[in-house]
């Protein structure tokens, strides 16, 4: 289904939409009141930006060192090319530890290699921990924001599901109630769990350390109790020196929900005694997106979300109408160099208005490079016969005063003369909200004649 | 001394729909001492293609915007996004002298009377409450002000020409700088949002006492515009160039 | 076995040859001009103010008084395992062999901190100083004692300053553990600590 027709699903309920839209607002203005207390926010930014540039501009280099770092450390070193491969290695390690149980943080390439239902099929339980990603795992949901996976549930939701899934006491969508029940439920899973998956938020090159971010402590806990440590990360999460950590660190939490840092940031250099650490370093289609020249900054991402916080589609229609593990702005960006055809229509959920592209972090030029896909998407995949006549017949109008003389005439006459019921029929998306402008006796090119005649 | 010659753009909807516009930004560039011309045989800037992703066959109206143009100073539209894609998406065109020339030459009719022309105050007089549409081509493409989300000092070129305005009362936003969803054929292909977006700006609007909604960009307007009549709310829309040379 | 390892070095080497044949040329790191972020700000007082912002309480004692100032605190405490030599109110005792389930139900951990970040209120905490890592994220509540001369202005600072450290485990702890994943409703206590409470020495 098209973006267009999910969104219009989503938009039925109004005062569902007016709650999202205000409940992702209300974290924009957190991240502008973040950003305003930092010297130096637009320059730090730049920071951000050009380190990822140099990080994409010499990244197997980088990745040699990381590895080479990490392993003198001893932490296991896996390499994927995509996603199948990335999760056999995960279930090589499992079967190694004879691991039934598993405790996973917020990893959006687990999500994006589809982990859990694989080793679901296999008998093991994999708990997703970060308090979201687990009410939308309960609810069969895919997270519908990256930093909010639960953004789309209302916390009357919410209570029904853990009344289902956790045998809760109704609460009428009580916060503290519900976050209480929902520790209880994991801490229980932290404890008996074989061995904890995390995502990375940055992989070192010069220390072959990986940190991971979280508020609620959810990979610490998973981590410090498990027998064993896997990270997941794609190729683009390396940095070169550890003191860029003191420029991703100050841009991340701010872009995401305003806090100056998150709560825990915690650096993994080394696994603890008599336990294993293993990082697995993921390809799947990001070295093809490297190759593209225009969309190539699209892997400078650093997953903060703020491009969907602020993005006004992407609040009014929710991010399960992308149907992409990444929603958004960003996720628009991303998703056609992994399937042009499933998601074409994606560069087109926009307005080009750019307030993406100056939140974003990093610095990435969204909105450019949604432009740019359009292009892309229209000469590669077969586009609505309407659409492209019209489109097509307006370049050539255009390109000739005489014609386009004539056919802005005969427009306004159509405007001016048919009556409603035929300007407002069912093809005409304008006007099923909207009245189309009053047409006026003379065009300016009109005026414009006469004047210079009486003149 | 050679008096600057300005060649006037009026986008094609303008021209069609709402003459009002382009007759206002004509006789406000006539006030002021710069030679206007309108060269006859314009069409379109080719935005609406090019947005669509038809940016292929845009070239004709590009290369015909080109060959308008040429021989001006300046290029002034009452109409920022035009102007944008002029100065962002020319670059299709092979870069002959005459398309670097019209596309550094190209303003938005705010910025030229305001960085051109040093002008802030026409001697405007317009007794009303007015809401700023800041329409993010101007505003994101063209830098016409800052944006919230960009940390650094306030500015705004719209704002020094409306404070000027004898009285103008501008009215404060609850959301300074939202986008309204017009965005060219976005109005139609993602037609729930587009309405949406377009009754969350205008509510803003009412929620801030304004009755006349301006921005520089019409294209914008023409959507607010479509709702308000729709929902017979008691709102106007005028362009800026309109206010800026009202003498009520 | 042996198949899924051939298919690892096939990763990695594959990997390696489609980024050098698909990298733009080489751009350099830009360098860090930190006086663009240079302010003229009471470290210390910030820092306070941070930390109350971050959802956590601090208090400046004298060292004297800090098993009452804890106490104070935590009175109903009775499980306590504290890392530190400047309190006696641990009750519970672990080391680097301490199974980390068995920490299950402390009420309270007592741990240094070795550096405090101005901008952000966060505490670097590292395994050398909580002896098992689990340690400040299973309790119910968590004390971190700082010195307070060791109070950084920002993350650039700070990583200078931890630059030369035995790199195991080490986290930056920034007030208690939280959640808004329920419509966006902060939450205090959500995996982690409940609370935090930093005393300043």
């Amino acid at each position: 289904m098209k973006h267009s027709e999910k969104a219009e699903i989503f938009n039925k309920d109004e005062a569902k939409v007016n709650w999202h839209d205000k409940a992702l607002w209300y974290v924009r203005e957190k991240r502008d009141n973040s950003a305003h207390k930092v010297q130096g926010w637009e320059y730090l930014r730049e920071l951000g930006s050009g380190i990822k540039a140099n990080v994409l501009s010499n990244l197997d280099e980088y990745l040699i060192q990381f590895e080479s770092n990490a392993k003198k450390n001893g932490i296991h070193v896996h390499w994927a090319s995509n996603a199948e491969e990335h999760n056999e290695i995960v279930n090589s390690i499992l079967v190694k530890h004879d691991a039934k149980k598993v405790v996973k943080s917020k990893s959006m390439l687990t999500e994006e290699c589809h982990l859990n239902p694989y080793l679901e099929k296999k008998g093991i339980e994999v708990i997703d921990t970060d308090l979201g990603e687990r009410i939308v795992q309960l609810a069969k949901e895919p997270p519908s924001h990256i930093v909010l996976p639960a953004i789309h549930k209302t916390k009357e939701e919410v209570d029904v599901l853990f009344q289902e899934h956790l045998g809760t006491k109704p609460s009428q969508g009580n916060p503290e109630y519900l976050v209480s029940e929902a520790r209880k439920h994991l801490r229980n899973k932290f404890l008996k769990a074989d061995v904890a998956i995390t995502g990375v938020n940055f992989a070192v090159a010069d220390t072959g350390g990986v940190v991971v971010c979280t508020n609620e402590g959810n990979a610490d806990m998973g981590v410090h109790l498990a027998k064993a440590h896997i990270a997941c990360m794609g190729i683009e999460k390396i940095i070169p020196q550890e003191k860029h950590l003191g420029v991703f660190l100050r841009l991340l939490a701010r872009s995401a929900t305003g806090q100056p840092i998150t709560t825990y940031s915690s650096h993994f250099n080394k696994a603890e005694e008599g336990k294993e650490m293993h990082i697995i370093i993921v390809d799947n289609g990001r070295t093809e997106q490297l190759s593209r020249e225009d969309f190539r900054a699209s892997l400078h991402c650093i997953r903060c979300g703020a491009c969907m916080n602020t993005c006004p589609i992407y609040r009014r229609s929710g991010g399960h109408s992308y149907d992409y593990t990444i929603p958004g702005p960003i996720g628009s960006i991303l998703s056609p160099g992994k399937d042009l055809k499933k998601h074409s229509s994606l560069p087109f959920a926009s307005t080009l208005c750019g307030s993406c592209s100056n939140v974003c972090p990093v610095k990435i030029n969204i909105h450019e490079q949604l432009y740019k896909w359009r292009q892309v998407i229209v000469k590669e995949e077969k586009q609505p016969v309407i659409k492209k006549a019209v489109l097509k017949t307006a370049g050539v109008v255009l390109s000739k005063p005489g014609l386009y003389d004539f056919a802005g005439k005969s427009a306004r006459f159509a405007l001016k003369n048919f009556p409603k019921f035929m300007i407002y029929n069912k093809l005409n998306a304008w006007g099923k909200a909207r009245d189309l402008p009053e047409v006026k006796n003379d065009n300016f090119d009109e005026w414009f004649k006469k004047r210079n005649k009486d003149g | 001394m050679k008096k600057t010659k300005v060649g006037l753009f009026i986008p094609c909807y303008i021209n069609q729909l709402y003459p009002q516009v382009a007759i206002a930004t004509l006789e406000l560039l006539e006030k002021l001492n710069v030679d206007v011309y309108y060269p006859q045989g314009q069409t379109c800037c080719g935005q609406p293609l090019g947005n669509s992703g038809y940016e292929e066959d845009s070239k004709g109206a590009c290369n015909l915007f080109v060959e308008n143009f040429k021989e001006y100073d300046y290029i002034v539209g009452p109409s920022g996004s035009c102007i944008y894609h002029v100065k962002h998406h020319f670059d299709i065109l092979e870069q002959t002298p005459e398309v670097i020339k019209v596309r550094n030459n190209a303003y938005e009719l705010c910025e030229f009377l305001v960085k051109i022309l040093g002008v802030t105050d026409l001697g405007a007089s317009f007794p009303h409450k007015v809401g700023l549409h800041k329409s993010c081509h101007g505003l994101r493409g063209l830098k016409l002000g800052s944006c919230s989300e960009v940390m650094g000092p306030h500015f705004s070129t719209e704002e020094d020409l409306l404070n000027n305005v004898k009285g103008l009362e501008l009215m404060s936003l609850n959301r300074k700088d939202e986008c309204c969803g017009f965005g060219g054929t976005f109005s139609v292909f993602e037609e729930a949002i587009s309405v949406k977006m377009g009754k969350d700006r205008i509510q803003d609007h009412l929620d801030s006492d304004v009755e006349v909604i301006t921005g520089a960009d019409h294209s914008c307007l023409m959507h607010l515009e479509g709702l308000i009549n729709r929902n017979k709310q008691p709102l106007k829309v005028m362009h800026i160039a309109e206010i800026l040379n009202s003498s009520l | 076995m042996n198949g899924l390892k051939k298919e690892i070095k096939m990763g990695r080497e594959a990997i390696l040859e489609s980024i050098k044949k698909n990298k733009p040329e080489l751009l350099t790191v830009p360098e860090i001009k930190k006086e663009i972020f240079a302010e003229d700000i009471n470290v210390k007082e910030v820092f306070k103010d941070n930390i109350v912002l971050v959802g956590g309480r601090i208090k400046e004692i004298n060292i004297e008084t800090i098993d009452a100032e804890i106490k104070e605190s935590y009175a109903k405490a009775k499980r306590i395992v504290s890392t530190s030599s400047k309190t006696t109110l641990g009750t519970v005792s672990v080391s680097k062999d301490t199974d980390p389930h068995t920490l299950e139900d402390i009420d309270l951990a007592i741990v240094e901190g070795e550096l405090g970040v101005s901008e952000n209120g966060a505490i670097w905490v590292t395994a050398d100083t909580s002896i098992v890592r689990a340690l400040p994220f299973i309790t119910n509540d968590l004390v971190i004692i700082l010195d307070k001369e060791k109070i950084c202005l920002h993350m650039l600072e700070a990583y200078d300053i931890i630059s030369n450290r035995d790199r195991n485990f080490g986290v930056f702890i920034s007030g208690p553990s939280k959640t808004a994943d329920i419509e966006q409703c902060l939450v205090v206590g959500a995996h982690g600590a409940m609370s935090l409470t930093v005393f300043l020495v």
